[in-house]
């Protein structure tokens, strides 16, 4: 299955291709011809895609992994610079509205070939095992149709593969990680000074998917705090550097800056393949016996809406309408307190520190569920905006506290927002460059969400002041996208099954945060990898059925810990 | 004035570190100060209108003639390759409509108030001007804020000079930001200490200059609560 093999690995200037300052990648990548039926192919080559393809290819499937964006090489590529990593954002144009529009592009998108994980600031929480039952804990949300002990080994898996650091982590289910926690810059300072004066338990130095030590080809944090501009340090994990080097050396191939425009349905509900645009605009039409789609929780609805056809008149896998629906967002709401001591908070990764102290229900509180409390530390340009909201200023009085920028330390809420059927994705008039029409998002927040907001941003507030602060402000924001093509039991109530199969056509997949049915406290990005893998060993299990059947199989497959990426195992510290 | 700029870092210049940058950042920053684009978006009347306004967004009158920051020719640079954010409100125009709309609307504020442009007013008229901009109360052109919302069109505007004031290393210099760090790192994470090649603050009283209307702080339209601001990433 290795053949046939093309040439060397593609690079404009015949350097070799890098991946951080040591990790290359060697490897001729294969093509598949167009005409030359692929087993699988994945639409975005993200957090969710990524280990897809990672896991598929090691399993022997032939997969063509696509993205819209470029294949990073990240010498030639990023920068230590705010506004030169403008690239790496989803920026074509999408229409926002709704009572609480939300802020897309750099807030919430990636593109090109790592997806958002290039510049998430890689916070890697678990969910809680009750973020899998809210509905009949809570009497919110929706259920999982997995729980917490069916995720769990995965989550073990992937933290391992990234790996994360960080110290013990005492909230949901306790557990400890691979590598041990990293050193506080000033921000992480304040939170577990704030949070030990109030009696808040805190998490020092992680759970961050950044390196604290080097491993095989990747070097240990250099605390240069340029995360979410893109690491081109290597130590800060993105399926870029942890996934896609090991798929691509098990045959799969990547097409980058190629936009799938439409997923093409043939006879007896089974879909044949994409069509996409490539760098040039041309179009073309890929045979696969099966199409995962995995473009995150915008793109994905809207490639699905947008595909449809006689049979799906609303869209592939829409037969319910509930495509787009539900989709999420995390309350982010950014707390700034100065300090009189100096803070440079532009050293260390923006993640560091967090609290999950607040995170389940409390009955006291007056509204479901609940948030964590983490650092986040703007670079300049971020947070001149942030000031531009937080406290309206501009002209003589932005230059002015803009020199005391190495003042100010920021935390950042992040609270759950409940799933809501209108909150969702549709197909706007506007067309893109490939005429395409744009996705629209429309956003407004319950009264549950109000309350939660409201209680999560005044408990901020004090641990900043406990801090020590001298000036506390906030400025309201969101993090985050999922939901929107969400998994469920009942094929009524849901777009997929647990294994992100879409309940009106056999071989049309979903493995991308919009699978989630709700999003507990936690930044999403572990969790959607982790989902990933399980949905790739069910794909493994279930081999040549997916292609020739349309049976639905629903046992949970064994796991498959000899699928990950090589320097995986024998490192790191022994878990507890 | 300091004679090495505003702030509190005298003798503080990233750019004296661009040896320690990897070659991509340098090209890129280096080129933000050696290669300011021509005007190719705005017509000359709101490119001279824009120089005018950016002037007040972010005043430079404390720099060195020779050491201000150029704005207007990188947001008319943005425009003209239609280089958005990736989104666009359902109550905004795309980009570069709104502000050919937004300078139409505060030209004719300044006439309805004055009866001479922007342009020819004074700064304190000027800052008055915007201050009813930011507020969300213009007491003219009221078309055109019918079309588009007053504050979302401030934010767009106010956004887009920071972000372009604030990617110079000489504002990097002015509020003692470290820049570019890789491959070399830093080093001294805790309690705000420099690097060896960084400065410690030295803070003295520093007044604005001129007219200090913008040295109020109220919240933008009035509202201490954001729907939508601008955003970039975070957590």
């Amino acid at each position: 299955m290795k053949s046939p093999i093309a040439g060397q690995f593609d690079s404009p200037n015949g350097k070799p291709h890098m991946l951080g300052p040591m990790q290359r990648i060697r490897t001729p990548m294969r093509r598949f011809a167009e005409s030359e039926e692929v087993d699988y192919a994945i639409v975005g080559v993200g957090a969710g895609g990524g280990v897809l393809l990672q896991r598929l290819a090691r399993a022997g499937f032939r997969v063509v992994g696509f993205d819209a964006g470029p294949f990073w090489d990240t010498e030639r590529d990023w920068v230590s610079d705010e506004n030169g990593s403008h690239k790496l954002y989803w920026n074509d144009e999408r229409i926002t509205g709704g009572e609480d529009p939300l802020a897309l592009g750099a807030n919430n998108s990636g593109k090109g070939v790592g997806g958002g994980t290039v510049h998430w600031a890689s916070f890697t929480p678990r969910f809680h095992p009750s973020d899998f039952q809210t509905h009949t804990l809570d009497g919110v949300g929706f259920d999982w149709p997995l729980s917490y002990g069916d995720l769990k080994p995965y989550y073990e898996l992937i933290e391992k593969e990234l790996p994360v650091s960080g110290p013990y982590f005492p909230w949901g289910d306790p557990h400890s990680y691979p590598y041990g926690p990293h050193p506080m810059g000033g921000v992480g300072d304040v939170l577990i000074r704030g949070c030990t004066r109030l009696g808040i338990d805190v998490s020092a130095g992680g759970p961050v998917a950044i390196l604290s030590g080097s491993r095989a080809d990747r070097p240990h944090c250099i605390y240069r705090g340029f995360c979410i501009q893109g690491c081109k340090v290597g130590a800060k994990a993105s399926t870029l550097i942890t996934h896609v080097p090991d798929a691509l050396a098990n045959g799969a191939e990547i097409r980058a800056d190629s936009m799938v425009s439409r997923v093409n349905l043939g006879k007896n509900r089974r879909v044949t393949g994409v069509t996409y645009f490539d760098s040039e605009g041309r179009e073309h039409f890929q045979k696969a016996r099966a199409v995962v789609v995995a473009g995150y929780a915008i793109e994905t609805p809207r490639l699905l809406l947008n595909s449809a056809c006689p049979g799906f008149n609303n869209g592939l896998a829409n037969s319910n309408g509930l495509v787009g629906r539900y989709l999420m967002a995390q309350a982010g709401n950014v707390v700034l307190g100065r300090f009189d001591q100096l803070i440079r908070m532009y050293k260390a990764p923006p993640a560091h520190a967090l609290t999950e102290h607040f995170y389940e229900t409390d009955p006291k509180r007056g509204f479901a569920r609940g948030f964590a409390v983490q650092t986040v530390s703007p670079l300049p340009i971020a947070f001149a905006k942030q000031m531009m909201t937080a406290k309206g200023a501009w002209g003589w009085g932005m230059r002015r506290i803009m020199m005391d920028y190495n003042h100010w330390a920021t935390l950042g809420v992040l609270g759950e927002i409940l799933p809501s059927a209108d909150n969702r994705v549709t197909i706007a008039k506007e067309k893109d460059q490939w005429g395409l029409p744009v996705a629209k998002v429309t956003f407004n927040l319950c009264e549950n969400d109000k309350k939660l907001i409201e209680y999560g941003k005044q408990k901020t507030i004090e641990i900043m002041w406990a801090a020590g602060a001298k000036e506390v402000v906030q400025e309201a924001r969101y993090a985050h996208l999922v939901g929107a093509s969400r998994m469920g039991r009942d094929p009524a109530q849901s777009v997929t099954d647990q294994f992100g199969r879409t309940h009106d056509i056999a071989n049309l997949f979903v493995c991308d945060g919009s699978l989630m049915p709700t999003q507990g406290s936690a930044n999403p990005g572990l969790t959607i990898m982790a989902l990933a893998a399980r949905i790739g060993d069910y794909l493994i299990a279930q081999g040549e059925t997916i292609f020739s059947s349309d049976r639905r199989e629903m046992t949970a497959p064994k796991i498959r810990r000899d699928l990950s990426p090589p320097d995986t195992w024998g490192h790191g510290m022994p878990t507890v | 004035m300091n004679k090495n700029g505003p702030g509190y870092y005298p003798g503080y210049h990233t750019l004296d570190q661009q040896n320690f940058w990897d070659e991509t950042t340098r090209k890129v920053v280096l080129n933000r100060v050696h290669h300011v684009p021509e005007i190719r978006f705005f017509s000359p009347g709101e490119a001279q209108l824009m120089d005018a306004v950016c002037a007040r967004i972010v005043p430079q009158d404390d720099r060195d003639p020779a050491q201000r920051i150029p704005i207007v020719p990188w947001i008319d640079e943005r425009l003209f390759t239609g280089r958005g954010d990736g989104y666009r409100f359902e109550d905004m125009p795309p980009d570069g409509e709104a502000y050919q709309l937004g300078l139409r609307g505060i030209e004719e504020i300044a006439r309805h108030l004055h009866g001479r442009g922007f342009s020819e007013i004074s700064i304190a008229e000027q800052d008055q001007i915007l201050e009813m901009l930011h507020d969300a109360r213009p007491p003219a052109a009221h078309d055109i804020w019918k079309k588009m919302a007053v504050h979302r069109f401030w934010m767009l505007l106010v956004q887009d000079c920071v972000t372009f004031y604030y990617a110079h290393p000489w504002a990097w210099d002015e509020i003692g930001f470290g820049g570019p760090a890789y491959p070399r790192a830093y080093m001294r994470l805790e309690r705000g200490e420099p690097e060896p090649w960084e400065k410690d603050e030295k803070r003295e009283e520093w007044t604005a200059p001129g007219s200090s209307l913008s040295e109020k702080f109220t919240h933008v339209a009035g509202l201490a609560e954001h729907r939508g601001g601008p955003q970039g990433g975070t957590h």
